[in-house]
């Protein structure tokens, strides 16, 4: 069976593009991509006539161009003898664009293949976008009348964390703090000024304990990562990154179970980690850094937990202590994670790949994890109760 | 064990859709019965209420009553909220297990200014009568 590796990644600085109605210059998203997937075609050395598979995170429906997928490949004068398609699968959207992009290689389908995402919003209010977030976390007639939001469940997490293992906000808050100084040596990160605790705690609250620092800011954003067999890799005579293992696990659990059960233990992440873990027959303990989708702080505390990276409980200590900042025991988010290298949602997965392939590729500067070869990602839907982990091995 | 009722005292922000299934849930609320399916093989006891058993997928089900009183397992203050529900900011919602075990995500309905909340809290389920809708709400007990 054909084992299939990442050669080469393009990605735009995560920030505010997208225009209002009044700009004379309008940005549209196809513009922007087109140059990305050229610049990460050029990463990978990889010659464009051998690419036969276009993967593609659906865009937000603020995106004026539909069918977004086809018209890129016309865009771009893409013939592909494989799949061409947009995927959606609320935050994992942009991972299981990666994940289809690999399926295509392992099926022996394409020798390369092209996962992207575009997601752009930041011209929509908060206010207005959430009056349709809102329609994408628990139940449309049960829960959203009462006004719940995407956060406002992550809120309750941190609540009951706090609740059951008496951590402070403050300790949870660290990790905005830590991550924060791991973005300010990442060029792709929306946010690069150093915080203070006492900063993050002086915030205005969003969704209690949490934040206006603990919560994922707004942004827009686009990645492209190119993935190719590993005998197309090797022949091309470069470093590249090994998709050593995958897992998926999804709870049958939206939101919140009808009875009574654990919210906090993550439990999708904690099955697909125990399942990734024995597949590749290596451990927690092996990995040299992890990239984790964490829209707030808590949600990394949890994650950290549930894939064994810290004992349960001791996500927000350890994160305290130092041993998940660069240069620490276990490194996570050295890209800054969502709250500071930023959150275009639809695209963070593909950037939690690249910060991982810069990572294991050693071209990560002044965050480099020294001698960093395994390196876990996890995209997961937090009480949307899906998890989908990667472990991606360095070979040089 | 009847739901008691209040007022909403305006229209809500975001009514519930009613089908021919659930209208009997969201009508007893109104006439004070707290109610949801159970299974009538397996006796699980679905919320919110379903026409086939999620856990068994036995096709028959019936309409039983739920205990009206639980504690909060969770919950928060949304300060930053959608549109529709800015007049309503900040509002406290929360997850709440009855004491029968089921559990549901509700808005907590205050009985005083800065109405402190908890984990553990005892809390008494309540339904909030609107023209266009009713509210299912926890206040504190």
């Amino acid at each position: 069976m054909p084992r299939a590796a990442i050669i080469g990644t393009g990605a735009l600085p995560v920030g505010k593009y997208q225009t209002g109605p009044e700009a004379a210059d309008q940005v549209v998203e196809h513009e922007l991509l087109a140059t990305l997937v050229a610049q990460a075609l050029a990463d990978s050395g990889a010659d464009k006539k051998d690419i036969a598979a276009l993967i593609m995170a659906q865009p937000r429906p603020y995106t004026r161009q539909q069918y977004f997928s086809t018209f890129m490949a016309a865009y771009l004068q893409l013939p592909c003898d494989a799949m061409v398609m947009e995927v959606l699968g609320n935050g994992l959207t942009a991972a299981l664009a990666f994940d289809k992009a690999v399926d295509e290689i392992l099926l022996g389908r394409a020798q390369v293949a092209l996962a992207m995402g575009i997601n752009m919003e930041t011209a929509i209010s908060a206010r207005d976008h959430m009056m349709e977030s809102m329609r994408k976390t628990g139940d449309v007639d049960f829960h959203t009348p009462a006004g719940f939001t995407p956060i406002s469940w992550y809120a309750m997490d941190a609540m009951r964390y706090m609740h059951e293992y008496g951590v402070s906000r403050a300790e949870l808050a660290s990790v905005a703090v830590k991550n924060r100084r791991h973005a300010s040596e990442n060029p792709l990160a929306q946010f690069r000024k150093p915080i203070t605790l006492e900063e993050v705690l002086a915030q205005r609250p969003i969704v209690e304990p949490l934040g206006l620092y603990e919560v994922p800011p707004r942004g827009d954003g686009a990645a492209c990562v190119v993935v190719a067999s590993e005998d197309y890799a090797k022949a091309l005579g470069k470093p590249y990154i090994l998709v050593r293992n995958r897992s998926f696990h999804h709870e049958g659990v939206h939101q919140i179970a009808d009875k009574r059960s654990d919210m906090i233990g993550l439990n999708a992440a904690h099955k697909a980690a125990a399942q990734i873990y024995q597949n590749s027959g290596l451990s927690a303990a092996d990995m040299d850094l992890a990239e984790l989708y964490a829209p707030c702080t808590i949600v990394e505390v949890l994650a950290s937990e549930a894939t064994g990276l810290c004992p349960d409980g001791q996500g927000a200590h350890q994160a305290v202590a130092g041993e998940t900042s660069l240069g620490g025991r276990i490194p996570i988010a050295t890209s800054g994670g969502l709250t500071s290298r930023g959150h275009p949602s639809y695209a963070t997965p593909l950037y939690n790949v690249v910060e991982l392939a810069d990572q294991l590729r050693h071209r990560a500067g002044a965050r480099q994890v020294r001698n960093a070869r395994l390196g876990l990602m996890m995209n997961e839907l937090g009480n949307y109760n899906a998890a989908m982990l990667h472990i991606l091995e360095a070979v040089q | 064990m009847t739901i008691s009722r209040f007022a909403l005292g305006q229209p809500m922000a975001y009514p519930p859709r009613i089908t021919a299934f659930t209208r009997p849930f969201w009508d007893g609320l109104r006439n004070g019965i707290f109610q949801s399916t159970q299974c009538e093989a397996c006796h699980h006891i679905s919320f919110p209420p379903k026409p086939i058993c999620p856990h068994c997928w036995h096709e028959k089900t019936r309409w039983v009553a739920l205990p009206v009183t639980g504690e909060i397992y969770s919950w928060t203050i949304i300060h930053a909220g959608p549109a529709a529900f800015s007049a309503e900011l900040p509002y406290a919602v929360g997850v709440i297990d009855l004491d029968n075990d089921v559990r549901l995500a509700c808005r907590l309905h205050p009985t005083a200014p800065n109405q402190k909340w908890a984990c553990g809290m005892a809390v008494t389920m309540q339904a909030g009568l609107a023209d266009n809708g009713v509210m299912l709400v926890a206040t504190p007990r």
